[in-house]
């Protein structure tokens, strides 16, 4: 994989937390790609935002904390981390409380990221 | 150029997963290269030896196999996802004592590694969900 | 310059993201039940049309819908259209 060109991958997550197994496969797949040293980006847009709640507690039905497995984002040096300031404002989410913290971009500075990564992969 | 795919449509609910195996057969025929088709979440389930779909529709696996065994197109399957889904290769099957492998001999399991490299190495990524 | 694709009806938030992102220049290759979005005259397509986004509509999905006669042929492609437009469009976005 040294011998590749770096490439800025963004992944862009809309999925809410629990409703599908998409959220997990796609923080699952931001911390391999950290763990082999490729440049990755995570957008929350629309529902993603949702994995951005505090105070998860995903044992009472069984499942991973994703609100945790996202607060050891920065432990794996995954520090770009952005979010969609307008679902933040339309589910009143309050991202001082966030398990991570994420830069709110509005609609045309999530064109100008989304236009800055050579790859975009759509959860 | 070099391409990779990935692919989170499961064969059993609607044709995309099926989209995205003409695709790649296209993409053959005009001289690119596939690094790597890497099946995730429901897309994982492309790969089982033993789905069995209705005799009056379009066969879901074969076009995959097609793609391995005539042009050597790489088919990994996520393994947390494979596993899940109760998509086992022979060793995962033993590992796990279940009674039979389901995944089919044309598709590698593997991890989210193989995805992240086929990803830096591409020219184009392309992904296929819902 | 974005490749989006979208396979899900003009009712999901895939479609409401979708367009809220679209940005001038960029293409748009409706398939699955994203097909839908193409019919003409409905409010999905108003906004399509307003964003100025190349539109394109995957033939044989648009054949099983049966709306093939009511999308114009100029936005139809087959899959061998769909790898040129990732041949022209360095990324490609996928909604679902």
């Amino acid at each position: 994989m040294a011998a590749s060109e770096a490439k800025r991958v963004l992944l862009v997550i809309r999925h809410s937390p629990y409703g599908s197994s998409l959220a997990r496969a796609s923080i699952d797949l931001a911390l391999a790609a950290a763990a082999f040293d490729q440049d990755v980006s995570l957008l929350f847009l629309g529902d993603g935002v949702l994995q951005l709640c505090p105070d998860q507690q995903a044992d009472a039905v069984g499942s991973r904390n994703l609100g945790r497995l996202l607060a050891s984002l920065p432990l794996y040096d995954i520090t770009q981390v952005y979010v969609d300031a307008d679902a933040v404002t339309r589910y009143r989410l309050d991202l001082a409380a966030a398990p991570v913290t994420a830069q709110a971009l509005d609609r045309q500075a999530i064109s100008q990221l989304m236009g800055s990564h050579d790859h975009l992969v759509g959860f | 150029m070099i391409y990779s795919l990935l692919v989170m449509s499961s064969p059993a609910s609607g044709h995309c997963a099926m989209t995205a195996a003409r695709f790649a057969q296209a993409l053959v025929a005009r001289g690119h290269s596939i690094k790597r088709v890497f099946f995730l979440d429901a897309g994982c389930c492309n790969g089982s030896a033993t789905a069995v779909f209705p005799q009056d529709e379009d066969q879901r696996l074969e076009p995959w196999v097609t793609l391995a065994e005539q042009n050597g197109v790489e088919l990994v399957l996520c393994i947390a996802s494979a596993l899940k889904h109760g998509m086992l290769d022979d060793s995962e099957a033993r590992r796990y004592d279940r009674p039979a492998a389901t995944v089919h001999p044309a598709f590698i399991v593997s991890g989210l590694g193989q995805l992240v490299e086929a990803v830096a190495c591409a020219d184009r990524l392309v992904t296929f969900g819902g | 310059m974005i490749l989006h694709t979208l396979n899900a009806s003009p009712s999901s938030a895939a479609f409401a993201d979708c367009l809220r992102l679209i940005s001038p220049g960029d293409a748009l290759l409706l398939l699955g039940d994203g097909v839908y979005a193409a019919l003409p005259g409905t409010p999905a397509r108003l906004a399509l049309d307003d964003s100025a986004v190349q539109l394109y509509v995957l033939h044989d999905d648009a054949a099983a819908a049966g709306i093939l006669g009511r999308i114009d042929s100029a936005h139809l492609i087959d899959i061998q259209g769909f790898v040129e437009l990732t041949e022209r469009f360095s990324r490609q976005m996928a909604w679902y």
